[in-house]
């Protein structure tokens, strides 16, 4: 018997399975909750047990606490686990599960609001001696105010409108003959953007790294840090790429920033696990940022140089129990890069790539680790992240750890959806990357871009071929006793051709639809409705359901266009060919 | 040299002038008529039906003798109707094609004899015939020699039926007993708005019965698609039309005497579709779209649906499976429940006896919850119907294959490709449940004693329910004696029926010597 015996997941995905595979291990029933989009999803199905919580979209689902407490007290779950992302940094919710008696796998409500809030956090880290990017924490009034700062603080500075974010309302200033007009823009952004004009002044930092310190804290009073991880490479402030230890960090560092992040939890009464973010600057200065109040995506690397199990950690702080070792028992062994597979399309600017995964093979061998909540032919619905795996590797060195990195990325198979696996093989052979360089641009860069479309591995089988009379073919040959992979291009069948003519056509609608009637096929009894009048509905959409013989039968429209006239209501008996509304095909008849 | 006409270079001559002018003998006006309304010329459509330069032409010199109404003053060569040879990837098709520019594309006696003369050699060397109808009907001025020509043909179509593929295609009219050529072929295809057949026209409906009724009503190509099933198949235009049947072609053989072609698939034989696993929905009431589950299984997901559009609650088709061309038979959940009734039998019916003339063996998916109950299906005669289904099914020997996917109840699950009527290898999914009856209406029947005499009759019949469910709605009582082969996981569908069928395809199957057998028709 575990610490408690039944524990809710309240995420999907990946996480949810990491999670899951923890309790298990506790000897902890795992409890899942999904949404109507997710019922065929790996975690439900690696659940001891499962509870709907609510149509696809996740504000219907995911992000409705009530349902979430109501689904754990329904299965007898003793405590809650959030997971990232949803409502994992939503104090209301911690409180919504404290108070239904339940225990929250997280830290105390009142260090998520604080640090939720990020003029508070900075007051209270600036008051408990972290240090802060040197800058204002009340907003600057005029020009002059930014010009005189600048004298004190050196250029260059950064003006920010306070609501800002997405680089909106955010200006950078070299030197004071700038500061008028920067100023003047980022209050005039603030204004437009976030009905906000009030700015701030920090000092701005040229390429700086994005450090992290993982931190985990016991309601016993201990606190201790775990070493950092390096985020640099991002997209809009998307992680991609991650690595402990920093390129950048040596012990020293590491002890310094270490205390640091010790500080800020203490700061706030820290309990589970927690993250310090912050930014290193070329000189070796550490400033805070703001603080993560829940699991990372990233976790996974500094378990791998840890030997520890972070969620565990946390399930056992929850319980009350103290960690399970002191910072002296902390030990750091060999390198470990975390790279995200998301199902997106890099050519399209990480456009997601939603779908249904149609070949899927995971790597293996030393080393490497892969959390993933997908399996073949697993959907990655378009409502969520597009997240598919991560793909974790450890070895002695970065120099292995990137070769492993490389050699477990050829190996991942996955087909039916454009994934990441090509950008993450042109980034890490890049030399910015070998060389443990920031990489500041290399991301959006139309050379990796490039490079990216030409490592990408070949499309999935099932895929039918869309032009051109020649399919490729993989296949094994050997030459000499020498063994070859190679792509063979097989002339298609001649009547592939039309095959897909055919397709495409019954794609452009069911032709000669001249009636606009839509009849009941049988006789029956009305369900449901699905539409109403003036409703613009697409062919094949379903209008109504007729029940007939117990069978509930979909009446769809047959062609595209607006439905009027509808002429039956749920729970009304229809016969074979009584009109059940009109699909007009609209736009002709409304003059202008 | 000047070339007279005793020269040889004269007759070269005089044979290139002849050829040119039996290709323009349509009048400027006909043609532009018929460009008018959308339709390509007699023989354009061949060159779009055959092969790219395949098509040969016989008997294009070929002129009417008829003298009277002065018809000798009009003799053009290869009278109304374009005959010939070609190849369709490569195989051999024999055509005829009628010319609407000429003589509205009427039917003369050797107008007919050039038909005839092309079934004949499509009959002699075994190859398709593929037909073009654009005709106004009988050629008036020649009498009854026309409806000799007519019947002429007639006697050949039934000559050939389940020798040689016959293939219609109606581009234009088709009326009186026109029709009933294209009628006894395989297959009708229909264009969409510039076709149609019917035995008489709307005026004489109103003459006769008082009906107000349009050509398109009365026997248009979605009149004949959904209404009457006359035609198996409707196109949007004469292009999509000729690619259609030209598709066709490539399912079926030569003739009854040689396996359809082959086609190496681009899909694995050991694809898993894991889709498949979860696509019958928990509630037995609720319906699912069989088309999802033949589109997962075949090769690259291509079906070349017949009848789409006419007794939707029977799918039937043509698709490959592991490159072997076979012909689909599916009940559709989504349509009246998949139920049997008249017009699904008799157009399961028609497609299996046709897929069994031409070697294509079948598969067929299983979901009926039975035949459609009432007085309008018994008063039609369902009986009679819904028999022509059982008959085709037991006397076909062709491979059958069958994979129940939920439901298979009653005699509809003997009709459905049973192994008691000689399918080679029946499979069940594990949401089958093969039983005499739904449980709810065998309860009501077997414990209708107990349930009178039950102090609360509406929760001992929920619990009797729940309890046949448990024992009989499965696979598994059918299993046991050994009705389905296996049980299977819905995923490895595709890879199981490809090993079985290629394990069925070498069965020869002898019947005893007879005429032919007498199906209810």
């Amino acid at each position: 018997m575990g610490v408690f015996s039944k524990v809710l997941v309240a995420n999907r995905g990946e996480i949810a399975v990491r999670i899951f595979r923890t309790l298990r291990e506790l000897g902890i029933g795992a409890v899942a909750v999904y949404s109507e989009a997710d019922r065929d999803a790996l975690h439900v199905q690696k659940a001891d047990e499962a509870y709907l919580i609510g149509p696809g979209p996740a504000a219907e689902s995911y992000l409705v606490s009530a349902r979430i407490v109501e689904a754990a007290t329904l299965a007898g779950a003793e405590a809650i686990h959030p997971g990232y992302g949803f409502l994992a940094e939503n104090a209301r919710f911690a409180r919504s599960v404290l108070e239904a008696g339940l225990v929250w796998i997280g830290p105390p409500p009142e260090a998520i609001e604080l640090m939720g809030s990020k003029t508070e956090a900075r007051t209270r880290m600036q008051a408990a001696g972290v240090p802060i990017i040197p800058g204002t924490t009340d907003p600057v009034g005029s020009a002059e105010e930014v010009v005189s700062l600048g004298n004190e603080l050196g250029y260059p500075l950064l003006i920010k409108a306070a609501a800002g974010g997405g680089g909106k309302g955010m200006k950078v200033v070299r030197g004071p003959e700038e500061v008028a007009s920067a100023f003047e823009s980022a209050e005039r952004e603030g204004q437009s953007y976030f009905a906000n004009p009030a700015v701030y002044v920090e000092r701005y930092l040229e390429d700086p790294r994005h450090v992290e310190v993982q931190v985990l804290a016991d309601g016993q009073g201990n606190v201790i840090h775990l070493g950092e991880r390096d985020c640099t490479i991002q997209r809009r402030h998307q992680k991609l790429v991650e690595e402990t230890p920093s390129p950048a960090v040596d012990g020293l560092l590491r002890e310094r920033i270490g205390a640091i992040a010790v500080d800020a939890a203490r700061a706030v009464g820290y309990r589970s696990a927690g993250t310090i973010e912050g930014l290193l600057s070329p000189e070796g200065d550490y400033y805070f940022m703001e603080m993560n109040t829940r699991i990372q995506v990233e976790h996974t690397v500094t378990e791998e140089v840890t030997g520890l199990d972070l969620v565990r950690e946390q399930v056992l702080v929850a319980a009350g129990e103290p960690l399970s070792l002191s910072q002296a028992d902390v030990r750091f062994q060999g390198h470990a890069i975390e790279c995200r597979i998301n199902a997106e399309d890099v050519a399209a600017g990480f456009l997601p790539s939603p779908g249904v995964i149609s070949a899927y093979r995971e790597p293996g061998g030393p080393g490497v680790r892969v959390d993933s909540g997908v399996a073949c032919g697993s959907e990655i619905p378009p409502l969520y992240d597009p997240m598919i795996a991560k793909l974790i590797v450890r070895g002695s060195d970065r120099e292995h750890a990137r070769q492993r990195m490389l050699r477990a990325l050829h190996e991942f198979e996955i087909g039916g959806v454009k994934s990441l696996l090509g950008f993450h093989r042109a980034l890490l052979s890049h030399p910015c990357f070998v060389a443990g360089e920031t990489c500041n641009g290399l991301v959006e860069s139309d050379e990796l871009v490039r490079r990216a479309a030409e490592l990408e591995p070949p499309a999935a089988p099932r895929e039918p071929a869309v032009a051109g009379t020649a399919r490729p073919r993989e296949t094994t040959v050997e030459v000499d006793g020498r063994r070859f992979e190679v792509r063979v291009l097989v002339p298609e069948p001649p009547h592939a051709g039309l095959a897909r003519r055919r397709r495409e056509r019954a794609r452009s609608g069911p032709s000669g639809a001249g009636l606009d009637a839509v009849v009941s096929p049988m006789q029956g009894t009305v369900l449901a409705v699905r539409v109403g009048n003036g409703d613009a509905v697409a062919s094949g959409d379903v209008l109504c359901i007729v029940e007939a013989m117990k069978m509930e039968n979909e009446v769809r429209a047959h062609r595209d266009g607006v439905v009027s006239g509808l002429a039956v209501s749920p729970g009304e008996a229809v016969t074979t060919g009584q009109v059940i509304c009109e699909v007009g095909s609209g736009g002709d008849d409304t003059p202008g | 040299m000047a070339a007279t006409e005793d020269s040889t270079a004269g007759k070269l001559e005089q044979l290139r002038r002849l050829r040119e002018q039996a290709l323009h003998e349509g009048s400027e006006k006909a043609v532009e008529r018929q460009r008018a309304r959308g339709k390509l010329l007699a023989r354009e459509r061949l060159e779009k039906l055959l092969d790219e330069g395949s098509f040969v032409e016989l008997d294009r010199y070929v002129r009417h003798r008829t003298a009277d109404f002065g018809m000798l003053e009009n003799r053009p060569y290869g009278d109304a109707v374009v005959t010939g040879y070609g190849a369709i990837f490569g195989r051999k098709v024999f055509v005829f094609s009628q010319d609407f520019t000429v003589f509205g594309g009427s039917l003369s006696e050797v107008f007919a004899d050039k038909i005839c003369k092309v079934m004949d050699l499509a009959l002699k060397y075994g190859c398709p015939v593929i037909g073009i109808n654009d005709s106004g009907g009988a050629r008036i001025q020649e009498g009854v020699v026309s409806l000799a020509g007519y019947a002429e043909i007639f006697w050949r179509n039934v000559q050939a039926s389940g020798v040689i593929p016959q293939i219609s295609l109606i581009m234009g009219p088709c009326a009186g007993g026109a029709v009933y050529s294209p009628a006894m072929t395989d297959f009708v295809f229909m264009v969409e708005e510039t076709s149609y057949m019917f035995i008489t026209g709307p005026d004489v409906v109103k003459t006769v019965t008082g009906e107000e009724v349009s050509f398109e009503a009365l026997g248009g190509a979605a009149t004949h698609a959904a209404k009457s099933g006359v035609a198996q198949f409707i196109c949007p235009s004469e292009e999509a039309c000729l690619e259609d049947a030209r598709y066709l072609v490539s399912f079926l053989p030569q003739n009854n005497a040689e396996p359809p072609p082959f086609s190496e698939p681009n899909d694995a034989v050991g694809l898993e579709d894991p889709s498949l696993d979860s696509l019958v929905p928990d509630n037995p009431n609720r319906p699912y779209d069989i088309k999802d589950v033949i589109c997962r299984v075949v090769d690259e997901g291509d079906f070349l649906e017949v009848h789409e559009r006419f007794a939707e609650n029977i799918v039937c088709g043509f698709a490959r499976l592991g490159g072997h061309s076979v012909g689909i038979v599916g009940n559709q959940p989504r349509v009246l429940a998949g139920v049997l009734d008249i017009d699904s039998s008799v157009k399961a019916a028609r497609f299996v006896r046709t897929c069994d003339a031409f070697n294509v063996p079948l598969v067929t998916f299983v979901d009926v919850p039975g035949f459609l109950p009432g007085t309008d299906q018994e008063w039609r005669g369902i009986i009679r119907h819904g028999a022509k289904l059982l008959y085709a099914y037991s006397e076909a020997t062709v491979p059958k294959l069958a994979v129940i996917t939920r439901k298979a109840y009653g005699g509809a699950y003997d009709v459905m490709s049973s192994k008691h009527i000689r399918a080679d290898f029946n499979f069940a999914w594990p949401t089958a449940e093969v039983a005499v009856m739904g449980p709810e209406g065998a309860v009501n029947i077997v414990f209708r004693d107990e349930l009178a005499e039950a102090a609360d009759p509406e929760t001992r019949r929920a619990e009797l329910i729940e309890d046949y469910r448990e024992r009989f709605a499965n696979p598994y009582s059918a299993a046991e004696r050994g009705y389905v082969d296996d049980v299977i996981e819905p995923r490895r569908t595709r890879p199981v029926l490809i090993d079985a069928l290629e394990t069925a395809l070498p069965k020869r199957e002898r019947r005893p010597p007879r005429k032919h057998g007498n199906i209810p028709l």
